[in-house]
C-alpha cells in the first residue's frame, strides 16, 4: 500500500494580486503535488475557508464595509482592490473584537466571503487555469474538521495548550517543553490568529497520514517550526519546505505595502502569452521560479531570464516527440525523493535544464503542463 | 481602625521605612505625591539599587486563586534567610509569566511547583539566572475581575525537608478586593502581602488562612495585621487596599 502524504502549503490571503514571492510558492506546491501523485496518495490541501477567521482578512472586509459601503467589485482588478488593502494596512483604525465578530460568525455559519475576497479568487482561478496549476477549489467552501474550542481542547488536553481566557488572558501554543517559545493563538476575546487556524484544520489531518509536508514563506519560519512539533506528535513524519521569498530590485517586501506595479501574476501571464505557447508558459515559469530562483531568496527577480526560461520551455516541449521515454520520466521519480515519500520539486526540474534532458512526454505532460 | 486616605499613605509610606529604613530620612513620604516620588525612585534604582539576586519568576498556568494562595505561602517559607533578606529589600520583586511548570522542569529548576501543577516559583535569583525562561515565556495577562467566592480556608503546608513551625497554628482572614481589579492585578497584590507576610512571621507553616472576597475592603472593622496598599487610578485618592490579613481570629 503506497504511504499517504499531505501537502499543506501557506495560503496567500485573497486581497491582492499575486506577486512574484506568491507564484514562486504556487508553482513549488503545484510541482510537488502533481510529481508526487505519481507515486504515491496525496492530498493537496490548501483551503482558504481555513484562513478566513483571521484578523487580516475579517478586518479588510469590515473596513472595507465601513469605508465603502455598497460597492460593486466585480468590475474592479486584483490591483484595484490590493490598493484598498494597503489602505487598510495603514489606517491602523483599531477594530474591536464586535467589529469583526459579524464577519467572523458568518465565516463560521454559512461560509460567507466578502464580495471582494470571492472577486480576487475568482480572478485567481482564471491565472491558476492559464499556469495550468491545480485547482484546490479555490472558489470552494472547506471548512476545516475542527472548530476553535474543539482544537483549544484537544491541544490543552496534549499537554500543548495553555488556556487563560477564563483568567482574562489568551490562548497559547505551548511546546516549551521541546525549548520553543510560547506563542499566542487566540486573544482573550477569543479572535484566532493564521497558526491557531491551521491547528484547527491540520491536527486532524496530520493524524491520518503517514507524512506532512508544510510549505510555507521563510519568514513564517519560527511558527512553522512550532506547528511541525506539534503535529509531529500526531504521528505523520513531519517536513518542512521553506520557501524564500522572490526581491525585487533587491527588497523583500510584504504585499501589504503595495508596490507591485507591474510585476503581477496577471500582467506577466498576460504578456509571455501573448508571444509564447501555453506549454511554453507554464514550463518555463517552472523552470524559472523552481530550477532558476531555487528555495532561497538571494535573486532578485529578472523578467529577461523568466522570458528567456519561457522560450527554453518551447524548445524544450518542440523536441520532447522524438526524446519520448528519455530522462528524467515518470518512472525515474524516485530519484528525486531522498528518504521521504514526497517528490523535491526543485531537484526535479532542475534535472530538467542538464544539457542531456529530455523529458518524457508523460512526465511532462502529468507534472509540467 | 477604618480606612481612610489617611491612613492608607500611613501604611504605604511605613511598608517603605520598613523594608528600606536607611532611606527613610531622605525620602519625602508626607504626601501621596511625595510618597509615589519615592517609590519610583526606589524601584528605578535613582536610590541605592538593591543587592541584585532578587528577582523571583512565577510561572502561572490556571491556578484556583486558593491554591495559588497557599501555595505562595509555601514558597515564601522555603525561600532560604539569604536570599530572603536581598528580595525583601527589593519589595518581594516578582515577574508573572503564562506558562505550564510541568512543560519547564526538565530545562529550568523551579524551587516549588504547586501540587496540581498549575503554577510554579523560581529564585530569588540574579535577573540573568532566569533570563532564559523568561525569554522562552510571556508576561501573564489576566484582564478579567474575578468573580466573588464563597470563603474558602487553606492550611499552609510545611516546606517539603522542613519540621512544622514550633509555634501554635493560627487563623487570620484575608480580604482580597475584587471590584475594578482584574486578575493579573489582584495576582501582584496577594502576592506582596503574602510573600511579606510569611517573611515578616505572620503566617507560618501550618497555618489556616480564610479567603474573602469583597468588593472594596473600606469599612472592614477587622483589624488588619499587614494591608496592601498600592497606587489605583481608579481611586478618589490615588492610593486602594487590595488585600489585607487580619490579626489572629
Amino acid at each position: 500500500m503506497s504511504r499517504s502524504v499531505l501537502l499543506a502549503p501557506v495560503t496567500v490571503t485573497p486581497s491582492k494580486p499575486l506577486t512574484p514571492s506568491h507564484l514562486k510558492g504556487l508553482l513549488w506546491a503545484d510541482v510537488m503535488y502533481r510529481a508526487t501523485a505519481q507515486v504515491a496518495d496525496v492530498t493537496f490541501r490548501y483551503s482558504h475557508t481555513t484562513y478566513h477567521p483571521t484578523e487580516q482578512t475579517l478586518g479588510f472586509w469590515e473596513f472595507l464595509d465601513r469605508t465603502r459601503g455598497d460597492t460593486d467589485y466585480t468590475t474592479l482588478s486584483e490591483s484595484q482592490i490590493g490598493e484598498l488593502y494597503v489602505r487598510y494596512r495603514a489606517e491602523g483604525h483599531p477594530q474591536a473584537a464586535e467589529d469583526l465578530y459579524p464577519y467572523a460568525q458568518a465565516v463560521e455559519e454559512h461560509g460567507f466571503v466578502h464580495p471582494a475576497s470571492e472577486r480576487v479568487l475568482r480572478l485567481w482561478s482564471a491565472h491558476y487555469a492559464r499556469l495550468g496549476l491545480h485547482d484546490p477549489g479555490l472558489l470552494g467552501h472547506q471548512p476545516p474538521e475542527l472548530d476553535l474550542e474543539e482544537m483549544v481542547e484537544e491541544l490543552v488536553a496534549s499537554g500543548m495548550g495553555l488556556d487563560q481566557r477564563e483568567l482574562g488572558g489568551r490562548v497559547y501554543l505551548d511546546a516549551t517543553r521541546f525549548g520553543l517559545p510560547l506563542r499566542q493563538i487566540m486573544s482573550a476575546e477569543g479572535r484566532p490568529n493564521y497558526l491557531a487556524c491551521a491547528l484547527r484544520e491540520l491536527l486532524p489531518l496530520a493524524a491520518r497520514h503517514d507524512e506532512l509536508v508544510l510549505l510555507y514563506d521563510n519568514e513564517l519560519a519560527p511558527d512553522y517550526r512550532l506547528l511541525a512539533q506539534v503535529l509531529g506528535r500526531q504521528g505523520a513524519a513531519v517536513h518542512h519546505v521553506p520557501i524564500g521569498r522572490v526581491p525585487i530590485d533587491g527588497r523583500v517586501a510584504s504585499a501589504r505595502h503595495g508596490g507591485w506595479h507591474e510585476h503581477t501574476a496577471d500582467t506577466l501571464v498576460r504578456d509571455l502569452a501573448a508571444e509564447h505557447t501555453p506549454e511554453a508558459l507554464r514550463l518555463g515559469m517552472r523552470l524559472y521560479f523552481i530550477a532558476v530562483l531555487g528555495p532561497g531568496q538571494r535573486e532578485s527577480f529578472r523578467p529577461d531570464l523568466l522570458r528567456k526560461h519561457v522560450s527554453r520551455a518551447e524548445r524544450l516541449v518542440a523536441r520532447v516527440p522524438e526524446a519520448a521515454g528519455t530522462r528524467p520520466s515518470v518512472d525515474t521519480l524516485g530519484r528525486y525523493r531522498r528518504g521521504h515519500t514526497h517528490v523535491d520539486p526543485y531537484r526535479l526540474t532542475c534535472s530538467l535544464l542538464g544539457r542531456a534532458a529530455a523529458p518524457s512526454l508523460s512526465l511532462l505532460s502529468s507534472v509540467y503542463l | 481602625m477604618t480606612l481612610t486616605s489617611r491612613r492608607l499613605l500611613t501604611v504605604a509610606a511605613d511598608r517603605l521605612r520598613s523594608v528600606r529604613p536607611e532611606l527613610a530620612a531622605e525620602l519625602d513620604l508626607s504626601t501621596l505625591e511625595a510618597l509615589l516620588a519615592a517609590k519610583s525612585r526606589v524601584a528605578t534604582g535613582g536610590a541605592d539599587t538593591p543587592a541584585d539576586g532578587a528577582l523571583v519568576v512565577c510561572v502561572v498556568g490556571r491556578p484556583a486563586l486558593s491554591v495559588l494562595v497557599r501555595e505562595t505561602c509555601r514558597f515564601a517559607s522555603s525561600v532560604p534567610y539569604e536570599r530572603a533578606r536581598p528580595w525583601q529589600r527589593a519589595f518581594t520583586r516578582t515577574v508573572f509569566l503564562a506558562g505550564q511548570p510541568g512543560n519547564l522542569r526538565d530545562r529550568f529548576t523551579f524551587a516549588h511547583v504547586s501540587g496540581d501543577g498549575s503554577v510554579g516559583w523560581l529564585g530569588p535569583a540574579a535577573e540573568q539566572d532566569t533570563e532564559a525562561l523568561r525569554r522562552l515565556l510571556k508576561v501573564f495577562h489576566g484582564d478579567r475581575e474575578p468573580p466573588a467566592w464563597a470563603p474558602v480556608t487553606v492550611t499552609v503546608p510545611p516546606p517539603p525537608g522542613k519540621s512544622p513551625s514550633l509555634r501554635r497554628p493560627r487563623h487570620r482572614d484575608l480580604y482580597v478586593a475584587t471590584a475594578r481589579v482584574a486578575f493579573s492585578t489582584l495576582l501582584v497584590q496577594v502576592n506582596h502581602l503574602l510573600a511579606e507576610a510569611v517573611l515578616d512571621g505572620l503566617i507560618a507553616p501550618g497555618d489556616r488562612l480564610t479567603l474573602r472576597s469583597v468588593p472594596w475592603l473600606t469599612g472592614l472593622a477587622s483589624p488588619f495585621a499587614a494591608l496592601r496598599v498600592d497606587e489605583d487610578t481608579d481611586s478618589p485618592h490615588g492610593l486602594r487596599a487590595f488585600a489585607g490579613l487580619t490579626e489572629e481570629t
